[in-house]
């Protein structure tokens, strides 16, 4: 039950949804749009392989909401709207920092 | 996210704990409890629940709820074990409704209980003539006990000074087919004595017979499987799924 905050932690490169995120905020913020784009991609593959481990032990709203987060991000970073992509990108960290706690 | 597993995770859980939990607080059984015991039967179920579906929240805060709740509903049955004070407040008294054959309505005012209340609970002890009843008292969980004027008390073998062996209670011998070994024992009985009483019975072997019970008096009650009952009485009286 309170396995989450231990199983969420990145178990590879691939794995590490807060670096991604992070490497995403950079490349928006230089508006890198492709890069952006490209990095969003691998943040939304590593998240999906974080959520069978953390599903048990996580609230589902928390774990849609970063989801959702994601989804905007790459709608804001299509249209190329820095301040948007850069609002969901925060969110997104926002709720990845709240799971398990 | 797969929320069927989650839930059935959750559910094992929830499940397990309260299984736990359940036998921590002890045998009393549903009959015995009292009102406020109801409650906190039911809050401690609803946590379970909220465990095991409310996916919305983790598993941890529902686990540590349910933890609270039966460490206070244990702390309560101790503290009402080892103070008498405490034990009144809580779990109330028994109150005497009728008092020497008369009805004590402002008790029954101040406990909220009805007349028709406790012509029901009258009735349901057999007794549905008032003028029968020398006391009746409202146990604190709800029940009635009543206790019947002298005249109206059942005769016992004891008022005709009839003599009567020792009854205690039976041991089973064959459960299921099986045979108990260890009660066995404990009558001071053998396999070879089990053998010979169910062969007087036409029986070749303990899997045929479904419980075998020995009472106090040494007689032993068999039950087969097989009945040989040729015509069943049915008391549904209503045709449908049986």
């Amino acid at each position: 039950m309170l396995s989450g905050s231990y199983l969420k932690q990145p178990r590879g490169k691939d794995e590490n949804v807060p670096g991604k995120l992070a490497l995403v905020k950079e490349n928006v913020r230089n508006a890198d749009w492709e890069s952006a784009q490209q990095d969003l991609e691998d943040t939304e593959k590593a998240w999906k392989k974080v959520i069978p481990r953390i599903q048990f032990s996580m609230e589902r709203d928390e774990i849609n909401n970063l989801g959702i987060s994601l989804a905007r991000a790459r709608a804001a970073i299509t249209a190329k709207d820095k301040a948007g992509a850069l609002m969901e990108l925060e969110e997104a960290a926002s709720h990845w920092h709240n799971l398990g706690n | 996210m797969n929320e069927a597993l989650v839930v059935i995770v959750r559910g094992v859980i929830g499940f397990v704990t309260l299984l736990i939990f359940a036998r921590l607080l002890g045998k009393q059984q549903i009959s015995q409890l009292t009102f406020f015991d109801y409650v906190l039967g039911i809050t401690i179920g609803s946590i379970a629940a909220s465990l095991t579906t409310d996916l919305t929240t983790r598993a941890w805060p529902h686990w540590v709820g349910l933890v609270v709740w039966t460490l206070m509903v244990a702390a309560l049955q101790w503290i009402t074990l080892k103070w008498r004070y405490a034990s009144k407040y809580i779990d109330g008294e028994p109150t005497v409704v009728i008092m020497n054959g008369k009805i004590m309505e402002d008790t029954m005012k101040k406990t909220r209980y009805r007349t028709s209340d406790l012509l029901e609970q009258l009735r349901l002890k057999e007794v549905f003539d008032l003028s029968q009843v020398e006391f009746a008292v409202l146990e604190t969980n709800g029940q009635l006990s009543v206790l019947k004027k002298s005249e109206y008390q059942t005769v016992t073998t004891q008022d005709l000074n009839i003599s009567t062996d020792y009854q205690g209670i039976g041991t089973e011998l064959i459960y299921d087919g099986v045979v108990v070994e260890q009660n066995l024992k404990q009558v001071d009985l053998d396999r070879t004595w089990l053998d010979n009483q169910l062969r007087n019975q036409g029986i070749n072997d303990p899997s045929e017979v479904f419980l075998a019970n020995l009472d106090t008096q040494g007689n032993l009650y068999i039950d087969r499987y097989r009945d040989h009952i040729q015509k069943l009485t049915d008391v549904g009286d209503y045709p449908g799924p049986h």
